[in-house]
């Protein structure tokens, strides 16, 4: 994961001299695209700063070494849904929702209820039922 | 001697159904998928629908402008309506999420992944797209119509006071939610090429349409939320009678800075994986890998960094940017993606090169965006820029990197994947009769408007007079664009024959020389992508195990060799 | 493939690009008038005093572009032509991958080429921008959809309003159009202003554009030099007849222009009749009249 990391923190050695350059050209005084260059430093260092952590923490993995063999991640590798309907029916609430912003509050209330059923409904999907841990 | 892997030990069959699978079953069976193959069709099956609904208002606009005076719209308002929800479909409901569907199909393929890190999510994010798509395109059905303010949205054009139909409404709203789902289907992409990669699989073994794909999708994390605020900022101030665009208080540069700072990261968004995309294809068609793998992974990330450096070069007439700084950074994007030219004519250099229709479509991009780059180039000058800046010399320029790219190369990736996905190829003569009237269609078209765009038409225009002199090529500008439109028609053919008499493929590799991993498993790949893995030693893995005669290649010992070299060979 | 001798582009790169300048203008000797001008509207090379540097640059620009680009499609059509797959073709060529010294003379030309036409390019923009003193100051105030220009020339304010054009797709417009009047050979300052939406102010033939945005102005500082008539369009949308905001430009000897102030109103139309619909609002209620 170290070469991942880098990807993002070598955000931070283009990003930050970037924005420190504008804003000096630009006498600091154009408060959107100034601050905006400083914050996607901050979002490249945020999240390079997590991987390379996390990489230290995890080490080299089969995928990272040069002599990775396929059955060394045999087994579980993550938890795939083989299907559902959560998807469609946040998608909707949320569409109803944001439907009610352009055209009518009384329809954002309705997105706003169906769309808290949605979420429910997805993250306790795989505790009951058929697929329940 | 390349040997294979079991990752389990079942290689069972599973039972063929006795009885059919009813429509609705079907249905179902799709609206509720978390499959990532499955939701990449419906990605792009819908993205090319709205390509088509954007090419048709294409051809109205086309029409319209056939001669001086208003011979088929009712009204000028109805025109503006036109190019703004041409632009917004094309590059929001077509370019982007086609984008989300070649990666969502391929990319977990090529990484030996078994799907992708969020799989609801990802469901989650096509819905979101389909339904805000359809929110901000439903102004339509309005009475006072879609939104008419042009794309970008400029304040205070797209306030209440000067546009005041709900079409305003729905557009901002609408796309919000559609970018709700860009932001997460990118999520998603980086989570699995970061954490689901095969063994061996090592960030300098994986193909370049993976590099794309993930360097995309940071993009897509430091453009979409900017648009998100901008769009929430115009919604707050059509809905909730807020101020934050008035111009008392500097809104309409607000507005700008705010867009661009998105606008143009989008554009390389919808860039970049097109390119990943020719990439995959000039080495199967050349039998020579990737030139200068290394050098095309940096040039990429220095185009996708850069780009979020450049916004306001869209905005040097407004007397209110940095011109030095932005003409400077803008030029400086020239250097990389010429290094990525000159790396895709490498591969071909001294290669045993073949047309077939992938390959077609890969040169035709290359001849076409190269083009576009040029015209680039000379815009980035703020000087040059000051007299065709908002004429068709731009419309002319952005037609050229954006339709020779992700058309052309959306043309060269269904062809390619046309077999891994569907289990049936092509026919290849439908498909060079689609290339070359689509080709002469699109030069037709656009060439002529950079001189019109020079003699002075600007754009968005819905007329204009006699004395101008532009009726001339404003017509040759027209007929080919029906050209154009009905290059389309071949297309449709031959996806519909096809399906219903084309031959299966038997092999995993139907080109013969096919190098990343999806070409190690059957067409169309099982349930989730491989039933075994081959030992994957360097960034053609499927092409070491089709092709063990190619030898063993190793990783060049020169520290700078291994620095800006090949992708990682085998070391055992 | 053997790598090419030259590693160092450092060196002469700015020359370089000057000779091939030199040749590709030289070459242009041979073509029509407005070709040799890359098809810009400017009928003659100094229209206004900034039009000829324009022109230069966009036409050496243009020349270095497409020598590049045919360069490009050169290698394109030559690996089509010379490395197709011949018919009894069997087997597979040389999986050449990499070649560091290419790799960095194709990264290091391009480098140079970008920082000569940057430094081209940003003295060019210095000296179209830099403000200049002028007799004759032009406050243009866009509107959905026509133009005001008030004249404040020695002493003297006046001012014209204009009024929308009216397509109709058959000739005879033009002479309708709102026009504005400038005294040839002397110094003009625009004062851009917008009274509602963003405008933009573009006379094709000055070769320069600006736009007009609510709450700023905005300046041009050019020296028209060339007696004629010209065109001009707005160039940003501005609502739903932006394509009928069209103006002429009349450049004319002094006593002209003089003799046509002469015939306009006295006074001066500025921010006081621009649309400030927050404003408005805000204030109370006139009665009609007052």
């Amino acid at each position: 994961m170290k070469i991942e990391s880098w990807l993002f923190l070598g955000g931070i050695f283009f990003f930050l001299p970037v924005a420190l350059v504008y804003g000096y050209m630009t006498n600091w005084d154009e408060w959107v695209g100034m601050p905006a260059l400083f914050m996607v430093t901050g979002l490249s260092a945020m999240i390079g700063f997590y991987l390379y952590y996390t990489a230290r923490r995890v080490g080299p993995r089969p995928e990272d070494r040069l002599d990775g063999e396929i059955h060394e991640n045999a087994g579980v590798v993550g938890a795939f849904s083989p299907w559902s309907w959560w998807p469609i029916v946040l998608a909707t609430a949320a569409a109803i929702g944001f439907l009610g912003l352009a055209v009518g509050f009384w329809v954002l209330y309705i997105g706003a209820g169906l769309a808290v059923i949605a979420v429910i409904g997805w993250t306790y999907e795989y505790s009951r039922g058929d697929h329940a841990h | 001697m390349t040997t294979y892997e079991y990752a389990t030990d079942e290689t069972r069959e599973i039972a063929p159904r006795v009885v059919p699978v009813s429509k609705g079953r079907i249905i179902v069976n799709w609206i509720t998928s978390t499959d990532h193959k499955t939701i990449g069709y419906m990605y792009l099956i819908a993205s090319f629908m709205f390509f088509c609904i954007g090419g048709v208002m294409a051809l109205l606009i086309r029409a319209e402008l056939f001669e001086p005076g208003m011979q088929l719209l009712q009204t000028k308002e109805q025109y503006n309506q036109l190019f703004t929800m041409h632009g917004t479909i094309m590059l929001l409901m077509f370019a982007t999420p086609l984008f989300a569907g070649f990666a969502n199909v391929i990319m977990p393929l090529q990484i030996g992944a078994p799907d992708v890190a969020f799989p609801r999510l990802n469901a989650l994010a096509f819905w979101l797209f389909l339904f805000g798509s359809t929110i901000a395109v439903a102004g339509y059905i309005t009475p006072q119509g879609a939104a008419s303010f042009g794309w970008f949205a400029y304040a205070p054009l797209s306030n209440t006071t000067f546009s005041p139909g709900v079409g305003g409404d729905l557009w901002v709203f609408g796309l919000a939610l559609s970018g709700f789902g860009t932001i997460l289907g990118a999520v998603n992409f980086i989570t699995t090429i970061i954490c689901l990669r095969a063994p061996g699989m090592t960030m300098w073994r994986m193909p370049i349409f993976t590099w794309n794909t993930l360097i995309t999708g940071i993009l897509v994390l430091m453009a979409f939320p900017p648009l998100a605020a901008a769009l929430f900022a115009l919604g707050a101030d059509r809905r909730f009678g807020a101020h934050i665009f008035d111009p008392e208080a500097g809104g309409p540069i607000l507005w700008q800075h705010l867009f661009w700072f998105f606008g143009h990261p989008e554009v390389y968004i919808i860039a970049l994986p097109f390119f990943g995309i020719v990439s995959e294809i000039f080495p199967v068609f050349s039998r020579k890998p990737i030139f200068g793998y290394k050098g095309l992974v940096f040039a990429t990330i220095a185009i996708a960094a850069l780009s979020v450096a450049v916004w306001a070069h869209h905005m040097y007439v407004t007397g209110s940017v940095l011109l030095p700084f932005f003409g400077f950074m803008t030029m400086l994007i020239a250097v990389p993606t010429g290094v990525k030219f000159f790396n895709w004519i490498g591969t071909m250099w001294r290669g045993s090169i073949t047309f077939e229709t992938p390959m077609l479509w890969s040169i035709g991009f290359m001849a076409t965006f190269l083009f576009g780059g040029l015209t680039g180039i000379i815009l980035s000058a703020p000087p040059l820029d000051f007299h065709v800046s908002d004429t068709y010399f731009v419309v002319a320029h952005f037609h050229y990197v954006v339709f020779g790219t992700v058309v052309f190369a959306m043309f060269a990736g269904f062809y390619f994947w046309w077999p891994k996905w569907t289990g049936k190829m092509l026919n290849e003569r439908f498909g060079k009769i689609h290339f070359w009237l689509l080709f002469i269609g699109f030069h037709g078209t656009f060439l002529i408007q950079h001189w019109l765009g020079v003699m002075g038409m600007p754009r968005r225009y819905a007329d204009y007079m006699p004395e101008d002199g532009f009726t001339a090529m404003n017509q040759f500008s027209t007929v080919f664009a029906f050209v154009l439109g009905m290059s389309m028609i071949p297309f449709f053919w031959n996806v519909w024959i096809t399906h219903r008499h084309g031959k299966k493929v038997e092999v995993d590799d139907p080109w013969g020389f096919g190098a990343s991993l999806e070409w190690a498993t059957s067409c169309p790949p099982p349930r989730h992508n491989f039933h075994s893995i081959p030992r994957i030693r360097s960034e053609r893995p499927a092409l070491d195990l089709h092709h063990p005669e190619l030898g063993a290649r190793s990783t060049p010992t020169t520290t700078v060799a291994k620095v800006f070299g090949p992708a990682d060979q085998k070391d055992k | 493939m053997s790598s090419l001798d030259r590693t160092s582009s450092s060196r002469g790169g700015r020359a370089k690009v000057l000779a091939i300048a030199g040749a590709g203008a030289l070459l242009l000797t041979g073509c029509s008038e407005q070709v040799q001008r890359g098809w810009l509207p400017n009928a003659e090379r100094d229209i206004t005093n900034h039009t000829g540097s324009i022109q230069d640059l966009w036409v050496n620009s243009w020349i270095v572009v497409l020598l590049v680009g045919l360069l490009t499609w050169g290698l394109i059509i030559w690996c089509i032509v010379a490395y197709r797959r011949r018919k009894n073709d069997t087997g597979y060529p040389r999986q050449l991958s990499y070649n560091l010294p290419i790799e960095i003379f194709y990264t290091a030309v391009p480098l140079m080429l970008i920082l000569t036409f940057f430094a081209f390019s940003d003295s060019t923009e210095r000296a179209i921008n830099t403000p200049v003193d002028s007799e004759l100051v032009v406050d243009v105030r866009a509107k959905q959809w026509a133009w005001d220009f008030n004249y404040s020339y020695q002493g003297q304010e006046k001012y014209f309003a204009g009024t929308q054009a009216h397509l109709t797709g058959e000739e005879g417009v033009e002479e309708t159009l709102p026009t504005l009047y400038l005294p040839v050979g002397k110094s003009v300052t625009f004062e851009l202003n917008s009274r509602d939406v963003i405008h933009s102010f573009w006379v094709p033939a000055f070769l320069q554009k600006l736009d007009m945005i609510p709450g700023k102005t905005n300046h041009i500082y050019l020296t028209p030099q060339v007696e004629g008539t010209y065109q001009g369009k707005c160039a940003e949308l501005c609502g739903e007849y932006h394509s009928e905001m069209l103006f002429n430009v009349e450049v004319v000897s002094e006593q002209e222009f003089l003799a046509h102030l002469d015939t306009l109103n006295d006074g001066h139309i500025g921010e006081e009749y621009d649309r400030k619909p927050g404003e408005v609002a805000r204030n109370e209620i006139h009665g009609e009249g007052e």
